[in-house]
């Protein structure tokens, strides 16, 4: 056997010479001869290529002599911090807070006042982040710009918990069982238009976020929502005046909607699941 | 020695159990793409149903095939009962009890999360603890491979291993390396999340980890392929392997080289520097080697045996070959089809040219062609080579057995041929529905049709593969069946050089191009970055 382990040896010094080759020649093309190339190719030079071939991105800082001025949709980042905070309201305090909602959205949250959306089943992380945008001014209204100032992170969240728990707008909980009839084959423009979009003109189907059978954090459930509040959300992100949707999804699609769908749209979801399925 | 043959037949009966309504599937998903009616048109249905037939024919039915044909594998080519059968069917209890418990949320629709999970997204808990129990129970079956190899070689000192076991015990190994990547993504990010313990996840980390797994998969599911072209063809065909070394090393240079080759999944992910993915890129093309080592030396043995058995002149030896045995001819298929999947898959591991088909239905056209084609066809054929050994009953048929393998055959390539050329055009997978009113979209049509046509094509040929086996199980007992003979090299290794016949040193090479090739992938997201995504829940289930 000592023959053998010895030409064991030998073949094995062999493997690891191959390897150690090859994987020579991989590291020595993409990490010094790529990046010495790309230096003399493009604006980037080769130590830029260099940490390109890291993974250390460096382009913002050679090109970023002139930066368009910020515009900052929603302050709210969907952290675990934030998601925690959000979910962790006390209804019973909220429901202390919400006195002074009544008001406008009168008790138990229905508000009679057709542009006065309605709060009760609101889901929780969608009223956490609209009172932060009031907050922060990136969503408009005098009143309750007024009102959420006085308020804190922890107010916002037991008054969503206190809301989230009112019977009223049922909650989106991303239901995906199967219906026939949610894709282009369906004849109806309008349900086309919510269960597929409509990808000539770029637009999203309105389900896959508001349900029914989708759901996207932050965005709200929109069944037996008011359907004068819901037309004139869409008015407004479409002009631009409200702008607190993060990678502005619905100020794009909004854009695209011709002012008949955008109230065909409002009043479907307005009469609730029934029409919509 | 009976009990050995249930513990397969088991195992093989789960497998093709689950692959035939998978199939039915995957025909429903290629109309909801086309634009032919539907039953049923709801792309949340898609995409559970894609996340089932993705599961069940990635994850369920390669995992028991594969498991059962070890177990067989180290029954026969080693000459005794296996050690530690009870720990095997514990461990097929497992992966049964998985495959269920992961197929619940997705038949519920809610886990629709593809069976490639891609945080953000998240599903029901059920479904990942289920795949989880799947990897469990599939880790019993890699440590008794293990096991019986290292029993038999300690008994036999010396002489080489069969190359039947040696092949399946590098497959073992190999997934027991591999499966870690997909493990502790599940373990470590997805299931904190789906358990509400946390809200947000590194979805680059998560991809890097899964990549580990997702290619060297691949080969696991190849390798059993590969195992009857070395060891069961040359026999059927009549003939001898022509190398019995050349297959050593093939096996060997999979074992090696799966797994440090998998960021070629990541080309177009921002989180990767381009040094590591022009690695991974350059060490993919080595692993195209032991593949043309073994068609080098399969079409060598294929023209052994055509010329034993009389044929002559330059390619008279093709027409002399048994093409009515479904081994012989479902390797020549086999080989066929590897041809135009390899091809592709040589683009697609191409750092550049991977661009141009990035997030097309050309990536999926691909794999169904090289894993549905190329390996499920071996399966089928490994199928019909154990079946008499394994109930005791002979094959009532080989002549439906080779039609349904040249039916798989057409199907395969009248469905993924216009799939490859549709992706070509632009046609992004992953999508449910298509407007095909669009006429970007509309110059597509036909070619959705064809491939609808291939599904067709294939769901008969699995039905007719069911229909074959079932009834052959019922037919009545025969009163002698060979037992499983494997090929003879033509110069049968009396000893082979202990790195052949061994796992240790090569286990050390992969470890060591593992740390260097995905050390620094991995190990950056603890220093560089720290962008975790929220978690994108497919529903909501919990009032948290």
């Amino acid at each position: 056997m000592s023959a053998g382990n010895g030409s064991g040896r030998s073949w094995g010094f062999f493997a690891v010479a191959m390897l150690t080759g090859v994987v020579a020649l991989s590291f020595g093309f993409g990490f010094v001869l790529l990046p010495k190339y790309q230096g003399t190719q493009g604006p980037y030079s080769a130590k830029d290529s260099l940490y390109h071939a890291l993974g250390l991105h460096a382009h913002g800082k050679e090109l970023g002599s002139v930066q368009p001025p910020l515009k900052v949709p929603t302050y709210i980042v969907w952290t675990d911090a934030t998601i925690r905070q959000a979910m962790g309201g006390d209804a019973k305090r909220g429901e202390f807070i919400a006195l002074n909602c009544n008001a406008c959205h009168v008790e138990q949250a229905k508000s009679t006042e057709p542009w006065i959306p309605i709060l009760a089943g609101l889901d929780r992380l969608v009223t956490y982040k609209q009172l932060d945008d009031f907050r922060s001014g990136t969503r408009l209204s005098g009143p309750m710009s007024a009102i959420a100032q006085s308020l804190t992170p922890q107010d916002y969240a037991d008054v969503a918990a206190y809301y989230a728990s009112q019977p009223g707008m049922p909650e989106n909980t991303g239901e995906r069982m199967p219906h026939s009839h949610r894709t282009y084959r369906n004849p109806d423009p309008l349900q086309r238009l919510i269960f597929a979009g409509d990808p000539k003109r770029g637009i999203a189907a309105c389900a896959s976020c508001h349900g029914p059978g989708g759901y996207l954090i932050g965005a709200p459930a929109l069944t037996n929502q008011n359907a004068a509040y819901l037309g004139q959300q869409l008015q407004a992100f479409a002009q631009g005046t409200r702008a607190n949707d993060m990678n502005m999804p619905m100020r794009t699609i909004a854009r695209l909607l011709t002012p008949e769908e955008m109230k065909s749209l409002a009043s479907a979801y307005a009469k609730g699941l029934a029409e919509l399925q | 020695m009976e009990r050995g043959r249930l513990l397969s037949l088991a195992h093989l009966w789960a497998a093709f159990l689950c692959f035939l309504p998978a199939t039915g599937l995957g025909l429903w998903q290629l109309l909801m793409r086309s634009p032919l009616p539907v039953p049923v048109d709801d792309p949340n249905a898609y995409y559970a149903s894609l996340t089932a037939h993705g599961s069940i024919m990635a994850y369920v039915f390669p995992t028991l095939f594969i498991m059962g044909f070890g177990y067989a594998i180290a029954v026969s080519a080693l000459g005794r009962p296996l050690r530690g059968e009870n720990w095997a069917w514990a461990g097929f209890v497992l992966c049964v009890v998985g495959s269920l418990m992961a197929l619940a949320p997705i038949a519920g629709g809610r886990s629709s999360i593809l069976y490639t999970f891609y945080p953000p997204m998240v599903g029901n808990v059920w479904y990942y603890l289920g795949v989880a129990v799947v990897i469990i129970g599939s880790y019993f079956w890699v440590a008794l491979m293990l096991i019986n190899f290292a029993a038999w070689k300690r008994e036999n000192p010396g002489k080489p291993v069969p190359l039947a076991m040696f092949a399946i015990t590098t497959c073992a190994l190999l997934w027991g390396w591999t499966a870690l990547g997909a493990t502790s993504e599940v373990v470590f990010q997805i299931l904190p999340v789906s358990l509400g313990w946390r809200h947000t996840i590194d979805a680059g980390l998560a991809r890097t980890l899964f990549s580990m797994t997702l290619h060297a998969i691949v080969y696991f599911w190849l390798i059993p392929a590969y195992v009857a072209f070395y060891t069961l063809m040359p026999q059927a065909a009549g003939g001898r392997l022509y190398s019995d070394t050349m297959g050593r090393i093939a096996f060997v240079l999979f074992l090696v080289f799966s797994i440090p080759v998998g960021m070629h999944h990541l080309f177009m992910d921002p989180e990767h520097g381009s040094g590591f993915k022009f690695v991974h890129s350059l060490l993919t093309f080595i692993v195209a080697l032991p593949t043309l080592l073994t068609v080098f030396t399969i079409t060598a043995t294929l023209e052994i045996a055509g010329r034993a058995r009389g044929g002559k002149g330059l390619l008279g030896w093709i027409r002399a070959l048994p093409w009515n045995e479904p081994m012989v001819l479902s390797v020549a298929l086999a080989l066929l089809l590897l041809a135009p999947g390899g091809f592709g898959g040589l683009i697609n591991m191409s750092y550049a040219m991977n661009a141009m088909i990035h997030n097309t239905s050309w990536v999926t056209a691909h794999f169904h062609l090289i894993f549905g084609g190329v390996v499920v066809i071996m399966y089928m054929a490994i199928g019909y080579e154990l079946w008499p050994r394994l109930t005791g009953r002979p094959l009532i048929t080989k002549r439906a057995a080779c039609v349904q393998l040249w039916l798989w055959f057409w199907g395969m390539l009248i469905m993924t041929v216009p799939w490859h050329i549709a992706g070509l055009m632009g046609q992004p997978r992953r999508y449910a529905i298509f407007d095909y009113t669009d006429p970007g979209v509309a110059k597509m049509a036909w070619l959705d049709i064809l491939s609808v046509v291939g599904g067709v094509i294939l769901v008969c040929s699995a039905a007719l593969f069911f229909y074959v086996l079932a009834r052959s199980s019922l037919a009545s007992a025969a009163e002698s069946i060979s037992p499983i003979r494997y090929a003879l090299a033509v110069n049968p290794p009396a000893r082979v050089h202990p790195l052949l016949n061994g796992f240790m040193f090569w286990n050390v090479l992969l470890l060591a191009l593992v740390l260097i090739t995905y050390g620094y992938p991995v190990g950056q997201f603890f220093f560089l970055h720290n962008q975790d995504a929220p978690e994108h829940s497919l529903t909501r289930e919990m009032k948290r």
